[in-house]
């Protein structure tokens, strides 16, 4: 089930500081709820881990993750990862690509995911999927505004899975209550249409 | 409502007093009291001491290699006592299972993986969570492979191969074709218009509120195995049993409790059965397996997914010639169809409908994907409310064309009463019908010409509003036998009736109730012909042990069937009971009279003898030279099916800013023959329209192209409450079935056969005049708002 989200959000730092992040995909992974960066394999690709529970549904994926493009002057990064649940659960693949832009005061970042996911959280369609990304996005965007301020805070802070129980319950909470974000799934949340 | 007799001459019934509640009596249903109080008994309320829990550990993809599988883990839970997976199966020759349909399935995976919840290992444990818990430990790595969705690329050669257990490398089934090819051709050839239309009849799920399971019972001393199941079909079920795990027959009782509604979904044996009895033959234990409902939406029998084309042949002012189908079926990735062995398509190929025409030609190809195996008959005579929905909306598509009223057309082109027998170009001998009655009471109960009045004047406003007619008949109660079998099994039904000293009595049916109302029915049908008050009478069904054998409970065949078979074990009961009472009355034969509930002496009403009393002497006065009791079995082989039809009309209303199509007025006019009790009839009708609806606009087992379910919960996949369903307006007609016993047809799929194209008739008619001439199913209101769109109508 292909599914994709764009979101944007504004800090109050110059590009350069938050490019130092954002082409860093260790330190990108801190912020990232669940996730872990476990080994770098060459200095583009990284092996890594992230924990997501749904509901009664624990996915516990492995993979890697590549940055396929990287472009310093225009603060454009585009990154691969793919990976499958330890235990036989699905797998899940996402192209995300990141830019950055001067606003005034700060920068914005904008970013495009294109989420496939097969398997059991796959099962729990499109708006499930959606609304559990738009949480994870929340919680990845003050991670990532806090390592902005504080990076060696984050640093210390070890990969913890994300609150289970609070998760499903924010999402399942979400999908009833309509949202005036900018996501949209490619799939959309009509039974008819494949 | 009244049925309106249309054709006299037919079999008549008398109707009885309502103290005996014979045919035609509204009778409550006996089996409502108890439902009703939470009484009932279904299989997951079966308890028996040492009982133990399987859970089953299923795939999350469509199609992957099995690389291996860990189960330490699992293993190691406290209270987890064994974990069966394919390699454990296949020592024993079962990771295998035959499936109803000249194919095979597998119990659990071996290899790889075909479609997305496919049955991986079987988890038993102490209690239900733990099995649970440990399936979630079950370590499972899998290679994944491309994945085959779309059955259009089946045959494509870039596609791969699904079937690696299969000698021909293809992932087509069969190809299968009926009628008169050049004649057909011909009919074309010739017409001055030709209509077609490309109709989807989408994967969808019959979701009984009772998802399938069982608990299998092995006693190690006696060696018998009683296995409590979810089937539609007990004994047909012990005799797959016998064949395919080598048990011997008298050792296996199957009990099919209380079911929660099967419509085909517990028709089929399911490796969840399977990997039960095997635990509990192993442990020693009874094994209970209920499944979740996303289970059973997502592995168990699906139905449809038919990908139709349909063209009809007209001259100029709309008399049909001739009829060609082609059609596309998906069967996922095992063909588990449930149907007569004869048949790859079921009966599809009455898809020539209610018209008479000469030439048809009808051909089917079946394929195989990444998706879960069926096609099974939901609520339907196997494949016809494929065929019925096909040439209903063809027949719209035609009036379109044409520019003629759906209604004038339908009456131009209908086979006259005087016809019957009739034979359609496609094979099938219709018993009965009178299409024209059907259909002039709907019109006239509808409005239908206020109702065309006020849609020219919403037009003209800019309103929309659609008026749909579906005039259907269904051919249901398979046998015969001679032309019908389910494996092998020959397609008769039976019923045995026992009545007691007292003149009361219990009745045994082949049969198996799943909400049908049969512990009613089939007691009026006895009230009806022995004049022993229905209330008198117990229904038990069922138990193999007990119940004479039987091929069960689908495709509308219960009273075609063991209703036949009921009112012929009860003649004979009379035949003999004519005996006694010459005895008691020292009267000949030839000289007593029977009415219902007694004989009397020609002439001398007065010297009688009632059903009771002749009852008491079978076992307290038996006449010289005859056996005692009086009991009877009677296995019907029936000479033909029977074919009850009618006419559905729908009324919608389309929001143009929403999309959302309302239902204002649905009409049913069902013609089932004669009636045995006119209120479950009723109940029937309404019970199958509301899945009609549901069908028509809600529900679609789809797959993304990865072959992840997106219909896999009551989340993505509806099922209508009260607060969506419209006012059914029920009404009959009567034209008896000229060979059954009591002129009754089948009738609890008609509304589902016949309700889909009528929906999709009226929301078509609703937007035709703006060029639409045909939407699939389900019709959401999304996508009625991207048509609206399309036509700059939303505004």
């Amino acid at each position: 089930m292909a599914v994709t989200i764009e979101k944007t959000f504004r800090v109050g730092e110059s590009a350069d500081k938050v490019w130092a992040i954002l082409s860093d995909p260790k330190k990108v992974a801190l912020c990232v709820p669940g996730a872990q960066i476990t080994e770098q394999v060459d200095n583009k690709t990284y092996k890594g881990a992230i924990k997501v529970k749904v509901g009664p549904s624990v996915t516990d994926f492995k993979g890697e993750v590549k940055v396929v493009r990287l472009d310093e002057h225009a603060h454009e990064i585009e990154i691969l990862g793919k990976g499958q649940d330890v235990r036989g659960k699905g797998s899940a693949s996402m192209k995300m690509t990141g830019k950055l832009r001067n606003v005034d005061g700060g920068t914005e970042v904008v970013s495009t995911s294109e989420l496939n996911v097969v398997g059991i959280l796959a099962q729990m369609g499109a708006r499930v999927i959606t609304e559990v990304s738009n949480i994870m996005f929340e919680q990845f965007v003050n991670n990532f505004k806090k390592q902005l301020q504080s990076p060696e805070d984050m640093s210390a802070e070890a990969a913890k899975p994300i609150s289970g129980v609070g998760l499903a319950f924010s999402a399942l909470k979400a999908s009833f209550s309509r949202h005036d974000d900018k996501s949209n799934g490619s799939a959309e949340s009509d039974p008819g249409k494949k | 409502m009244a049925a309106e007799k249309t054709s006299p001459g037919l079999v008549e019934v008398e109707k009885t007093s309502p103290e005996v509640s014979g045919m035609g009596h509204r009778m409550k249903r006996k089996e409502d009291s108890r439902f009703l109080q939470g009484r009932g008994n279904y299989v997951d309320d079966v308890n028996l001491p040492h009982m133990v829990y399987g859970h089953m550990v299923r795939s999350p993809y469509a199609h992957a290699r099995i690389k291996s599988i860990n189960a330490e883990a699992a293993k190691k839970l406290p209270g987890v006592l064994a974990i069966i997976t394919g390699e454990d199966l296949a020592k024993a020759n079962l990771a295998w299972m035959p499936t109803l349909f000249f194919d095979k399935q597998m119990v659990l995976a071996t290899g790889k993986v075909l479609f997305q919840a496919q049955e991986v290992a079987f988890v038993v444990a102490e209690d239900r969570y733990i099995a649970a818990d440990a399936a979630e430990l079950v370590e499972v790595e899998y290679e994944e492979l491309p994945v085959l969705v779309d059955p259009y690329k089946a045959t494509d050669p870039a596609s791969p191969i699904l079937r690696e257990d299969r000698e021909e490398k293809s992932n087509h089934i069969f190809h299968w074709e009926v009628g008169d090819k050049a004649a057909t051709d011909k009919a074309f050839a010739d017409a001055a218009v030709k209509s077609k239309v490309h109709a989807i009849s989408q994967r969808c799920h019959p979701a009984p509120l009772e998802t399938c399971g069982c608990v299998a019972d092995y006693n190690k001393a006696t060696e018998r195995f009683t296995i409590y199941l979810t089937s539609q079909a007990p004994h047909a079920h012990r005799t797959l049993f016998a064949l395919v795990a080598g048990l011997p027959e008298q050792n296996i009782r199957v009990v099919s409790p209380d079911i929660g509604g099967g419509f085909g979904n517990k028709v089929p044996i399911y490796p969840g059965y399977v990997c039960a009895v095997v635990a509990s033959l192993t442990l020693g234990v009874p094994v209970k397996w209920i499944e979740t409902r996303s289970e059973n939406l997502q592995s168990t029998g699906f139905a449809r997914d038919y990908h139709m084309t349909a063209e009809l042949a007209a001259d100029k002012d709309g008399k049909i010639k001739a009829m060609r189908v082609k059609t596309l079926a998906d069967h996922g990735a095992f063909n588990a169809a449930a149907q007569p062995t004869k048949f790859p398509a079921g009966l599809f190929s009455v898809c020539t409908g209610s018209y008479d025409y000469p030439a048809a030609f009808c051909e089917v190809d079946g394929v195989y994907t990444n998706k879960a195996p069926g096609g099974i008959a939901y609520r339907c005579s196997f494949r016809i409310t494929e065929a019925a929905y096909l040439i209903e909306r063809a027949v719209d598509v035609l009036a379109l064309d044409l520019k003629m009223d759906p209604a004038e057309l339908r009456r131009k082109n209908f086979i006259q009463p005087e016809k019957f027998p009739y034979a359609t170009p496609l094979g099938w001998t219709y018993d009965s019908g009178n299409y024209e009655g059907a259909l002039n009471k709907a019109l006239e109960m509808v409005g239908y010409k206020e109702l065309r009045k006020e849609q020219e004047e919403k037009r003209k406003k800019g309103e929309l509003m659609g008026i749909g007619i579906s005039s259907f008949t269904e051919a249901v109660g398979a046998g015969p036998a001679h032309t019908f079998d389910i494996a092998g099994i020959k397609m008769f039904d039976s019923a045995e009736i026992r009545i007691h000293p007292t003149g009361k009595a219990i009745c045994r049916m082949g049969t198996k109730s799943q909400g049908q109302g049969h512990e009613t029915t089939y007691a009026q049908i006895v009230a009806q012909e022995l004049g022993i008050p229905a209330k008198d009478v117990i229904v038990e069904e069922g138990d193999t042990d007990t119940a004479p054998y039987g091929l069960g409970t689908y495709a509308s065949r219960s009273t075609p069937t063991s209703g036949a078979a009921t009112a012929m074990a009860a003649r004979k009961i009379r035949d003999k009971a004519r005996k006694i009472a010459a005895f008691l009355l020292e009267a000949s034969e030839e000289d007593l009279i029977w009415e219902p509930g007694k004989f009397f002496v020609r002439g001398a009403p007065g010297k009688a003898k009632t059903i009771q009393e002749i009852a008491f002497a079978a076992y307290t006065n038996i006449p010289p030279g005859l056996e005692a009791g009086l009991e009877a079995i009677n296995y019907y082989d029936p000479p033909n099916l029977t074919f009850p039809f009618g006419t559905y009309i729908s009324v919608v209303d389309i929001d143009k800013g929403t999309g959302e199509v309302k239902v204002r007025k649905f009409v049913a006019v069902d013609d089932c023959g004669n009636v045995i009790n006119p209120m479950i009839v009723e109940g029937q009708i309404h019970g199958g329209l509301t899945e009609g609806l549901a069908i028509a606009f809600m529900q679609e087992i789809g797959y993304d192209e990865n072959g992840n379910v997106s219909g896999g919960t009551f989340m993505d996949y509806l099922v209508p409450t009260a607060v969506e369903t419209p006012h059914w307006d029920t009404g009959l007609t009567c034209t008896p079935s000229p060979h059954h016993p009591f002129g009754a047809k089948g009738v609890g799929e008609s509304p589902n056969v016949g309700s889909p194209a009528a929906f999709v008739n009226s929301v078509v008619d609703a937007l035709s005049h703006l060029g639409v001439k045909h939407i699939d199913m389900p019709i959401t209101p999304w996508k009625v708002w991207n048509i609206l769109k399309e036509k700059g109508l939303t505004g």
